[in-house]
């Protein structure tokens, strides 16, 4: 007879198939519906979800809010960017950029991957900096860096193009290829919150104090998280360069970490289902209010919200769920099958 | 093999915590480290596991200095810890906080939570496994604490005031399960707590702080017929009065 605690754990193994399950009903229906409008923002939404998603895996695990992972989409975004430019085009835009570089014209998902890779080494070098901090000093430190690398990249214009924007991205984006990486990012977040470093991890989050007087070596476990993380932030910007086909620093700096933080907020930073879900209630909100902005026609009149009411409806629904769920709509559950279903299937 | 303190002072800027302390733990015996409040019980075991740099002396782990060491990595050479506050993990379950050491001392998940329950089953408290650690009642708050500092079998367990609060029965059960932990685990054991009765009931050997110094060493006679520990406990009753 199982323990209720494995019964737990291998109900908890069913997390990331049910949340891709709920990901490929998104995208069914959006397609479904038949209107590119909604098939687009079901990818844009898809390629947050890839973001917010390794935003969690240090935010959730850790405990430590982080204000820098725009920054890894934005070293993803570009990195991929000179990856696949057009030679001819990149010695035109950025006549600056490294030979190799230069020359590149790599396929999109190798790039892609390079983005990632790129922004978990960045994540490595500047995590092991920044993480030997703890609590609020570290989280102050990655707004530091979330700063440098947008000043850098708005100013380093030989090889970023500067604060004018890139251009010319393959658009290869489908929802089809959103929702992979983003259950990608998914299993491997699951994966990760269900090793012995994710739970020592956890621990840390619990009680520093504590953690480290059970073994745990906090600043390793951070570093191993943070680095994942950038991995996937880092793919989420290349996909977001890729999905609009025009980049700019500016695009993953403020704007880009706040929405990030929104949505873990609402969704509820305590879980994964959490992350997913304050992904996919931001985002069908978001596109909501803008259709009834735009306005809807009964009959012969036209029913439209007064511009600028969707930020101000948003803002207030945001500050009702601060205050009435201050653990976000999924308050740290997960989605998962019932112990009892897992149960009959293990035994 | 012993754990010991060498002439070990610890200053906070002008305030002397620890003046020229020495006492060492053998696995297998249990220690009592008693004194009045501010007498520097907490600080001895802060440096003890690597949380307080001494400022003065050594930190001394089977013949090598380890005063360097930080916290986690005291734990890892087999030096263990409870809180005087429980400290559990209190979102995770009380296997999983077991674990949490477990995976501390590089186990794997799996071995860890085999682990974890065979040590909850010895300590009778298998019925909490999947309990959530906050809410827990403060008796088991406290058992749970010790089963997780003694994941990965320590060679020596520091308990800061375990019995706090509990009344005289579960005072005595944390007695016996102090005695058994140093009889059939082979720990060594240091023991904080107000509760002389208690530290003179399991102990065999008794330090005595006050003011950061140690005043008094030596078996339970000894302590008891002291006349400097029956003046620091009187004089703290005085000033109390």
């Amino acid at each position: 007879m199982p323990s209720q605690h494995q019964l737990r754990r291998r109900s908890a193994a069913t997390t990331p198939l049910l949340l891709g399950l709920l990901l490929l009903t998104f995208v069914l229906v959006a397609l479904g519906l038949g209107d590119r409008a909604i098939a687009r923002m079901a990818a844009e939404t898809l390629i947050r979800v890839t973001m917010v998603v390794g935003f969690w895996i240090f935010v959730g695990n850790s405990g430590v809010v982080s204000f820098g992972h725009a920054a890894f989409g934005c070293i993803g975004a570009y990195v991929s960017a000179w990856l696949t430019l057009n030679p001819a085009m990149k010695a035109a835009l950025l006549p600056g950029l490294p030979e190799g570089l230069a020359a590149a014209d790599w396929p999109v998902l190798p790039a892609a991957i390079a983005g990632g890779l790129a922004a978990a080494v960045i994540a490595l070098l500047t995590g092991a900096a920044i993480l030997r901090l703890s609590g609020i000093a570290a989280s102050i430190a990655t707004f530091a860096f979330l700063a440098m690398v947008n000043t850098i990249w708005a100013n380093w214009t030989p090889v970023t193009g500067g604060t004018s924007s890139v251009v010319g991205l393959d658009r290869y984006i489908t929802p089809w290829v959103a929702l992979g990486w983003a259950f990608a990012a998914i299993l491997v977040a699951a994966l990760h919150a269900h090793s012995a470093s994710g739970l020592a991890l956890r621990a840390t989050r619990e009680d520093e104090v504590a953690a480290a007087a059970s073994g745990i070596d906090r600043y390793r476990h951070r570093l191993l998280a943070y680095t994942l993380s950038g991995f996937f932030c880092g793919i989420g910007g290349a996909l977001m360069g890729h999905f609009i086909g025009v980049i700019n620093p500016d695009g993953f700096y403020l704007g880009l970490t706040f929405l990030m933080l929104a949505m873990l907020v609402i969704g509820g930073v305590g879980s994964l289902s959490g992350a997913v879900v304050g992904v996919l209630a931001l985002s069908i909100a978001v596109e909501g209010l803008v259709r009834l902005e735009k306005g809807i026609a009964v009959g012969a009149t036209t029913f439209a919200l007064p511009p600028g009411s969707q930020e101000i409806i948003l803002a207030v629904a945001m500050i009702l769920i601060l205050i009435f769920r201050p653990a976000g709509l999924m308050a740290g559950r997960e989605v998962m099958l019932p112990a009892r279903w897992v149960a009959r299937r293990g035994t | 093999m012993v754990l010991a303190l060498e002439q070990v002072g610890v200053a906070f800027g002008g305030f002397r915590a620890l003046t020229d302390v020495t006492l060492s733990v053998a696995p297998g015996q249990v220690v009592g480290l008693i004194g009045p409040n501010g007498a520097g019980k907490t600080t001895c075991v802060n440096v003890l596991t690597g949380f307080q740099r001494p400022t003065h002396g050594k930190v001394i782990l089977q013949g090598r200095e380890v005063s360097g060491l930080a916290a986690h990595e005291m734990r890892r050479a087999g030096v263990a810890r409870t809180f005087q506050a429980g400290r559990l993990f209190g979102g995770l379950d009380v296997l999983d906080n077991l674990a949490c050491t477990g995976v501390g001392l590089g186990l794997r998940r799996s071995v860890a939570e085999h682990e974890a329950s065979a040590l909850l089953n010895w300590m009778g408290m298998a019925a909490l496994e999947s309990r959530a650690a906050a809410g827990l009642p403060y008796t088991d708050e406290r058992r749970v604490a010790i089963a997780r500092a003694l994941m990965g079998k320590p060679r020596f367990l520091l308990l800061d005031e375990p019995a706090a609060g509990m009344s005289e029965a579960e005072a005595a059960d944390l007695a016996a399960l102090i005695g058994r932990i140093a009889a059939e685990l082979g720990v060594g054991c240091l023991l904080i707590e107000h509760n002389v009765g208690l530290v003179l009931s399991v102990c065999t050997q008794v330090v005595v702080l006050d003011g950061g110094r140690i005043i008094e060493k030596g078996d339970r006679e000894a302590i008891l017929g002291s006349r400097a520990v029956r003046e620091a406990y009187l004089g703290t009753y005085a000033e109390a009065a």
